[in-house]
């Protein structure tokens, strides 16, 4: 297979972040209007939702059905806001859309669903079915000479669905190379920190066990998120994962590692969010 | 290993002896003419007869280990990305176990894929874990799912033909052959949604899937003998239903029995007292097949007979519902 050139939208990594924040504003507006929902999980992983729809992924935006378009799914569909978001902010869906997130009869759902359209590649809020998806279409890809490569998001609490190790295994065994997925460790499940469940520790070395590469990255340091991402792409025979450590409501001071997962989000708290992200926008412009 | 006897009539799910794999051969067949096909197994690869795909279209072929649920989201990513997947598994592990992946990783998208399910209903001596009495109940309340069952070895190549012609997701409830094919052996057709009558009959009006087909014909034939004159119809594609002749036969017998390897609820029996009732068809109707209870581990014949699945038990279906609507 002979992959094509890479081809980076953007390369530095102050303008991928960059791109995180204008994502953050959004998801505090959508969820704010909502006054309740994902805005914890949508702060936290904006930081990777920039890197691979800014740095790694290979889209186009002018034809969202380009047959060998890098396939990008969110097992944990409930993440939406930020999902929503990233497609706005890389122009593949117009950003006045964001405004009917959750409104009856709008496509652009509290789960993500492929009523959407071609951009949504699964409907995942069932968790634990995105890896096993991913991995059909990695084996398509590699059986039809496909250079597109699969990315999944997957959650931590997510991992205590056994179908996810199933799909472990079976991408282990088949050493399904294109395939990458992005475990969202952010410790934080519905009812509440991930250990309180579950023990989930050690996830690096669980995947590893399972015959994947593993890179364990700090899911806010975006040039690390880079460097993980590309070592994958260099990976020829084995799956990636990539375990990014992120914090929950990151940017916004007083959002910062509360546990909430569909949390209330008042009027008071959306303004005061959005002008603390405004003001980091002014710091750094 | 050598084949006997003994083979064919225990080894339902390993050494079948000389038992010819007509649904092996047609689905390679299929995959021959049509370079979508993939095929996923989930360590059933010889009992479901897909081992001479694996051989002859390595490339094509994936055994995903006991996982169901992973097998269809597989399979579900792979429709997505243009292949046309047939999944085997047995029919209780392609439908109880992986429901939720079934329905949002095929039905939801209407995704291209086959779901190909072995040992329907009592057919199989492995016990209520292995025996499917509910499956065609939870694919018929999928939307958008095509349900086939073929009536027999003879209309197998025709439901695989058909599957693959039809561009979304199906549930094929398939039955392997069980013994060495005929002399006279004759292929059936089988065209989806277009149930196919096998005999006509003016007093009363079986419609029957699978294995019951033949059953059913045979009570027919006992029944002509004793001058009632009863029409079978094969419901080979339970969803979508054939409502038209549904109606039609139903209104030109009034007395209606459907039959069914499958609980009596939501299976054919349940589609088709549905489609009357909605039509405002008064006919009278009773339903032959597994009677709200489990079954047990045991040998076709003795579990078809003991759970009412036989001849004796539509023609006592059918002199019931003449003496109580005075056509006795």
């Amino acid at each position: 297979m002979v992959l094509p050139e890479f081809d980076p939208l953007v390369t530095d990594p102050r303008a991928v972040a960059r791109h995180a924040h204008a994502m953050r504003r959004d998801v505090v507006r959508m969820v704010g209007v909502l006054g309740q929902g994902y805005v914890q999980q949508g702060l936290g992983a904006a930081d990777l939702f920039a890197c691979l729809f800014f740095a790694e992924m290979r889209l186009r935006a002018s034809e969202p059905e380009w047959a060998d378009r890098d396939r990008f799914l969110l097992s944990t569909a409930h993440n939406s806001a930020l999902f929503h978001a990233a497609l706005a902010e890389r122009g593949l869906i117009e950003r006045v859309r964001l405004d009917t997130y959750c409104v009856d009869g709008s496509p652009l759902e509290v789960n993500v669903s492929q009523r959407l359209g071609p951009l949504v590649e699964a409907t995942c809020g069932s968790l634990g079915q995105g890896v096993s998806v991913g991995l059909g279409m990695a084996l398509a890809g590699r059986r039809r000479g496909a250079p597109y490569r699969v990315y999944v998001v997957l959650g931590d609490g997510e991992m205590q669905e056994g179908q996810v190790w199933e799909a472990a295994m079976a991408a282990g065994s088949f050493g399904a190379a294109n395939l990458c997925v992005i475990v969202d460790l952010n410790f934080m499940q519905v009812e509440g920190h991930t250990d309180r469940v579950l023990k989930q520790e050690p996830v690096a070395a669980k995947w590893a066990s399972f015959g994947w590469h593993v890179e364990s990255v700090d899911g806010h340091d975006v040039a690390a998120l880079c460097a993980a991402l590309a070592r994958a792409r260099a990976a020829t025979d084995r799956p990636t994962a990539i375990i990014a450590t992120t914090l929950v409501g990151k940017g916004v001071a007083f959002l910062e590692g509360q546990l909430g997962h569909n949390m209330k989000l008042s009027p008071h708290d959306t303004a005061t969010a959005l002008k603390a992200l405004d003001a980091q926008t002014e710091a750094t412009a | 290993m050598s084949a006997t006897q003994e083979d064919i009539k225990i080894g339902d799910f390993t050494s079948r002896g000389v038992v010819p794999r007509v649904y092996g051969d047609a689905l390679l067949e299929a995959a021959r003419a049509d370079a979508r096909i993939v095929c996923l197994s989930a360590d059933l690869t010889p009992a479901t007869e897909t081992d001479g795909f694996r051989d002859e279209l390595p490339a094509r072929f994936h055994n995903v280990g006991i996982a169901e649920a992973n097998m269809m989201g597989i399979a579900g990513g792979m429709a997505g990305c243009g292949e046309m997947p047939f999944v085997h598994t047995f029919c209780v592990f392609a439908t109880r176990r992986p429901f939720d992946q079934v329905a949002m990783q095929i039905a939801y998208p209407k995704a291209n894929v086959k779901i190909v399910g072995f040992l329907p209903g009592l057919t199989t001596l492995l016990g209520v874990s292995h025996q499917a009495i509910e499956d065609i109940a939870l694919m018929r309340a999928l939307p958008n799912m095509t349900i086939v069952e073929p009536s027999g070895t003879d209309q197998i190549r025709a439901a695989v033909r058909a599957a693959a012609a039809h561009d979304g997701p199906v549930y094929l409830r398939m039955r392997r052959a069980d013994a060495p094919l005929p002399a006279d052996f004759r292929e059936r057709e089988l065209v989806i949604g277009r149930a196919e009558v096998r005999r006509d009959g003016a007093d009363a009006v079986i419609f029957a899937c699978g294995a019951m087909v033949q059953i059913a014909l045979d009570a027919a034939a006992q029944l002509a003998m004793r001058g009632r004159q009863v029409g079978v119809v094969n419901v080979h594609t339970i969803k979508p239903l054939d409502v038209e002749t549904v109606i039609a036969r139903a209104r030109a017998t009034g007395v209606v029995v459907t039959a069914e390897n499958h609980s009596i609820i939501g299976g054919l029996g349940s589609a088709v007292a549905e489609a009357l009732a909605e039509a405002g068809i008064g006919a009278a109707f009773a339903r032959v097949g597994i009677r709200d209870t489990f079954a047990e581990g045991g040998s076709t014949p003795y579990l078809f007979e003991k759970y009412g699945l036989s001849v004796t038990s539509i023609v006592a279906t059918l002199d019931r519902l003449w003496s109580s609507h005075g056509r006795a």
